[in-house]
């Protein structure tokens, strides 16, 4: 009945790539960019998650319920599931340095107005 | 041991654990971190090295598996030949960017870790097979790369860095969903694997994937316009790190679409057209760049286009043989040279490149930043030299001549902006204290140039193109180089003493016309060069120069291929700027003389091209059987040599360059080195041989020739610098040269080398004889000398000689050779072009009159009361000269027999000839009745003149020569306006003021950048959609 979590899921995920997007190109303020940039993250993540999900299918461990032979076709496919937590890890450190440079540039400028910060050009 | 060492694995164990150790040991000591970072470095480059070995040494493909089992379920590693090559080179620069940054890296052990981070990164992105592998290995350089950037304080740092993560995280965002999308239609995450399963990738999610992929790799390559980010980065970084960016990073991402490359087979075109366009107008943008840092990342950016470009090329046209030359080699001069002028640039810390006539007075740096800058040019001996003949080769055969349009354009725009930046640092002031850079500081730019000579020649092995003669006078300069200390008569002997015994040695196997060009051109060469004994000062640099120009041209003479003769007419075209940047006086007319012989080589090189496209060789023998279709390449052949020849129209850098080189290079540039595009002329005649068009191409090409007499006269006549007018004069008497090849006759072309002989021994004894006068009173204008004849008797003698050859009065060499053009003129029924001889000769006569009437009788000047005769020195080779002029005026028949002979068999084999035979013309030089006739009309010209300017002054005529020269002048002036002088400024506005628009894409703000970022993947989307429809 209804729909597939996973196609749920795709349309959150994509969803929040977009407002992502938006959010990176419509806000002055870098730390709301770098709110943008871990939307999208977020949205990337789910996406993965959901592309890897069979419906119906039951999580990818074989024991006496599931048998090697039909893994494949009844259970999850846990590789995107394992890609996703060492992207996560990727995006938290990714976050972590943008913050850091935005700091600094607070310190050094003391302003957080990306149209503030065009030192070099041209 | 040594097996631990070719496990590629051993890259991560020394990266990885030494990152994780720096933290710990800096706890415990604080030397301690410095010390597992120079062996963690230096263990990963020794296992690349290894591999490397190990790959061309028996194992062709180095393979490790990871977790026990094997691909598509586990990782695994490659390293072959290609991935051995990058890896190494790439470890080698950071180590060499560890050195520079040392003392930044060793205060903090976090940049330690970072930069062993971003090392072992790109060795990842290099060696690994598995996508979403590749993904973490970009992860990780980037952060360390982030990181890095965030160690430079400075605002403008800070900023770019942001605007740098911004970029880039959007970009590998794109990487991370992409690579999920591919994972879910192929099921696999092998990059091999996938490959296979090209198939699979299909429909809107494959597609929509392999754009995502193909976005992110393009975008991280800093493509135009969606690079500002790159731009900044590399402006505002400190140098080193700027070097790893330009370097190491941008080789892990290149090495990454390499990789990925069969994926993308649809859309080469695509990728061809990005890099293509990034190469143009980075290089175009690059400028209107001042900041030394920046010009570095406009040309970075530039290279990295290039590349793409030319490894989408070489896939489309399925030339995969060349890639090894093209692309390797294109990847590793930009490595090496890019990453050597980041040093340099540390090094001399002037971010403003006014501020780099700070080194103007240290010849070691120079000589490095010079060595760096010719690599970056593509320019022989290096690496890039090579590679951009094979592409430019490939284009054509393939028939796309837009590109090779494109990569010239592109790199004529490198090469203005960079070598402007090197006339900044050759600007000596005399207030300017120069740099002092100590040893240490130097050696990670000294190492990349010494580099760039081994991989140039490395380079050159694959071309095939590393006969010892065609090498001989690198070696030679270089021996000469490693004694420039020594005092400069030394030096001068020892220079005339190499040129002389390796000369010989080059050119003794040369047969035919080339060898007539051999024994001329080398023994000429030799005369006016011992001029240089008259200069007791060190000279430094200089003789070394001239050992290579004059060893190059007798190179050129035996060159068989058009590669060896392109590259040989590269080092002349390049030792005869640095000579004449060498000269203070000339350091504004270097850098027009170097863009127009450039100019002219890169028509050469695409005339060449073309040849090649046509013959299917690039044997010069095929010239001479060269089919009806060659009259393409003819023109741009023509075109290339022309503008060498200084025809007018493009003869602007010409007067500037002969009159403010030294003295007694002047006589050498314009007696000798302006034949060399004589003899190119001579060479691709054949090629039009065989077409009606062809034919009529030199019908144009005469006339060229014969205006370039008449402009170049007119405008020796308006010089009041003695210098400058023979450096007009030159281009005058060229003019005559160009027609009598352009005749395509036997009588023709046995004129053209007459006159080519003549000119070189009368050029010589004016110039000299000019640089004994300037060596005696000290002024270059005609008007501050006078009355000589008395202090310099023998200098007159010479000039009077000199003049009267070089006018054509009877009865010496130019005489005859006018004759002989007139009546090869009139056989071809070519009466117009007879006329303006008559005329521009008459011009001739007029200037230089005035210069042996102004400078040696006339009113001797007190203050010459005391001036003596030039030194031996000077005197010995003009005299020499005069002897080779007697003997050619009164003695033809011996010299004539062997041009002749040498010029018929190739006639006799490719024209049914109906010329006259030999007899016929000496039937012609029958001095008597001939110089009659000609005494005649020259009293009839000048007796209409002399009228003319009794009636026009109406006044009584007065003796003095110099006020009929102030007479004429101006009646000539209007002949002479600036056209072409405002032409070239013209256009050189026009491309400044694009430029100029250009760059105002790049705004400095961060949120653009992402915005062009977005746009440029949504434009991949649809162009390649579109490209799939088609």
């Amino acid at each position: 009945m209804g729909l597939p979590v996973s196609q749920i899921l795709l349309v959150t995920g994509f969803l929040l790539i977009l407002i992502g997007i938006w959010g990176i190109l419509a806000h002055r303020n870098i730390l709301r960019i770098i709110i943008g940039f871990s939307l999208i993250d977020t949205g990337i993540h789910v996406v993965m998650v959901a592309t890897g999900y069979v419906t119906g299918g039951t999580a990818p461990i074989i024991d006496a319920a599931l048998g090697k032979a039909d893994a494949a076709a009844n259970a999850v496919d846990p590789i995107p599931s394992a890609l996703v937590v060492t992207a996560i890890v990727i995006g938290f450190s990714v976050t972590a340095i943008m913050l850091s440079f935005a700091i600094r540039l607070y310190d050094a400028k003391k302003t957080l107005d990306i149209d503030a910060i065009t030192d070099s050009k041209w | 041991m040594v097996e631990a060492l070719v496990q590629p694995l051993n890259i991560f164990l020394f990266g990885l654990g030494g990152s994780f150790l720096i933290p710990l040991l800096y706890r415990i000591a604080s030397p301690l971190p410095s010390l597992a970072f120079v062996l963690a470095l230096g263990g990963i480059a020794l296992v690349s090295g290894a591999c490397l070995w190990t790959v061309f040494h028996g194992q062709p493909m180095l393979e490790s598996f990871t977790a026990g089992s094997t691909p598509p379920y586990s990782i695994n590693l490659r390293v072959g030949p290609w991935e051995g090559v990058c890896a190494f080179s790439v470890n080698i620069v950071a180590l060499l960017a560890a050195w520079h940054m040392w003392d930044r890296l060793r205060q903090s052990y976090a940049a330690l870790l970072l930069f062993l981070l971003l090392v072992m990164g790109v060795n990842g992105m290099v060696m690994t097979r598995d996508l979403f592998n590749l993904f973490v290995f970009l992860e990780i350089v980037s952060i360390a790369t982030y990181g890095l950037l965030g160690f430079d304080g400075t605002p403008a740092a800070l900023a770019a860095g942001l605007e740098y993560i911004l970029a880039t995280v959007l970009a590998s965002a794109f990487f991370l969903l992409g690579t999920t999308l591919l994972y879910h239609v192929t099921g696999t995450l092998n990059i091999d694997d996938m490959i296979a399963h090209r198939g699979l990738i299909a429909g809107p999610i494959g597609t929509t994937a392999l754009f995502l992929v193909l976005s992110c790799l393009i975008v991280e390559l800093k493509p135009f316009p969606a690079n500002g980010w790159g731009l900044d980065v590399y402006d505002s970084a400190s140098s080193g790190v700027a070097a790893l960016v330009s370097g190491a990073v941008s080789a892990g991402v290149f090495f990454a679409l390499f990789k990925l490359l069969p994926l993308f087979d649809s859309y080469l075109a695509l990728i061809a057209v990005s890099g293509g366009a990034t190469f143009l107008f980075s290089n175009l943008a690059g400028l209107r760049q001042s900041n030394a840092q920046r010009i570095l990342g406009y040309s970075s950016i530039a290279q990295m286009g290039l590349m793409t470009l030319a490894l989408a090329l070489m896939r489309q046209l399925g030339a995969d043989a060349a890639m090894p030359l093209v692309v390797g080699g294109l990847f590793v001069n930009h490595l090496l040279a890019k990453a050597g002028l980041f040093f340099l640039a540390g090094a001399v810390n002037r971010p403003q490149v006014d501020g780099w006539t700070a080194i103007a007075g240290r010849p070691l740096i120079l000589v490095i930043f010079a060595v760096l800058l010719v690599a970056i040019a593509g320019l022989p001996p290096f690496p890039g030299f090579w590679s951009k003949w094979e592409l430019v080769m490939r284009a054509a055969m393939a028939g796309q001549y837009a590109w090779i349009a494109v990569i010239l354009a592109g790199s004529l725009f490198e090469i203005a902006y960079m070598f402007r930046w090197f006339k900044q640092a050759t600007r000596a002031e005399p207030e300017q204290v120069a740099v002092r850079i100590s040893p240490a500081r130097m050696f990670p730019a000294g190492m990349c140039a010494l580099l760039l000579f081994v991989s140039g020649y490395l380079a050159a092995d694959l071309s095939g193109a590393t006969s010892l003669w065609l090498w001989a006078p690198l070696g030679a300069a270089a021996l000469l180089f490693l004694f420039d200390w020594l005092p400069g008569r030394v030096k001068s002997l020892s220079m005339l003493v190499l040129v002389l015994l390796i000369g010989i040695w080059i050119v003794s196997p040369v047969e035919g016309i080339n060898r007539l060009f051999a024994v001329l051109l080398l023994s000429g060469g030799l005369v006016v060069a011992s001029a240089s004994f008259y200069r007791t000062d060190p000279r430094s640099g200089y003789y070394p120069l001239i050992t290579l120009l004059l060893l190059s041209i007798a190179a050129l003479l035996r060159a068989k291929t058009s590669l060896e003769f392109f590259f040989t007419w590269e080092m002349i075209t390049l030792s005869s700027y640095f000579l004449i940047a060498l000269a203070h006086r000339a350091h504004d007319h270097a850098l027009p003389f170097l863009l127009f012989s450039i100019a002219s080589a890169f028509c050469l090189l695409a005339g060449f091209a073309m040849a090649a496209a046509t013959n299917g060789t690039l044997d010069l023998a095929a010239f001479a059987a060269a089919g009806k279709d060659a009259w393409p390449a003819f023109v741009m052949l023509a075109v290339g040599f022309l503008i060498k020849a200084g025809a007018v129209g493009v003869h602007v850098w010409l007067p500037g360059a002969y009159a403010e080189a030294d003295d007694d290079l002047s006589a050498l540039l314009s007696a000798v080195v302006s034949k060399v595009a004589m003899f190119g002329l001579f060479l691709v005649t054949y090629l039009a041989i065989r077409s009606e068009i062809g034919l009529d191409m030199a019908h144009l090409m005469g006339w060229i020739g014969l205006l370039t007499t008449l402009v170049g006269a007119a405008m020796a006549l308006q010089q009041a610098d003695m210098k400058r007018m023979l450096a007009y004069s030159s281009m005058s008497q060229l003019g005559y040269i160009v027609t009598a090849i352009a005749l395509m006759s036997h009588l023709g072309w046995v004129t053209a080398f007459y006159l080519i002989a003549n000119h070189l021994m009368v050029k010589g004894i004016l110039f000299l004889a000019a640089a004994g006068v300037i060596l005696r009173t000290g002024t270059r204008l005609l008007d501050e000398n006078g009355g000589l004849v008395r202090s310099m008797p023998f200098t007159f003698a010479a000039v009077a000689t000199a003049l009267i050859s070089m006018s054509g009065l009877p009865p010496l060499a130019g005489f005859g050779g006018k004759w002989l053009l007139l009546s090869a003129m009139v056989e071809k029924g070519w009466y117009g072009l007879a006329a303006i001889a008559v005329l521009a000769t008459f011009v001739g006569f007029l200037y230089m009159f005035r210069l042996a009437y102004t400078v040696f009788l006339g009113e001797r000047k007190a203050e010459f009361a005391t001036v003596r005769e030039a030194p031996l020195a000077l005197l010995l080779p003009q005299y020499v000269l005069i002897i080779a002029i007697l003997a050619l005026s009164f003695f033809p028949k011996p010299f004539m027999e062997p041009i002749s002979a040498a010029i018929d068999p190739a006639f006799a084999a490719t024209l049914v000839w109906d010329g006259m035979s030999l007899e016929t013309i000496y039937g012609y030089w029958n001095p008597i009745p001939v110089m009659a006739i000609t005494v005649a009309i020259a009293a009839v010209l000048f007796g209409i003149v002399w009228l003319r300017y009794i009636y026009g002054y109406r006044r009584v005529p007065t003796t003095g020569v110099a006020v009929f020269y102030a007479f004429y002048q101006p009646a000539l002036s209007k002949l002479v306006r600036p056209v072409a002088i405002g032409l070239w400024r013209g256009v050189s506005e026009l491309t400044l003021g694009v430029a100029g628009s250009v760059r105002k894409l790049y705004t400095g703000n961060g949120q653009t950048y992402c915005l062009y970022v977005l746009w440029y993947v949504i434009a991949i989307h649809v162009v390649g959609t579109l490209m799939d429809l088609l």
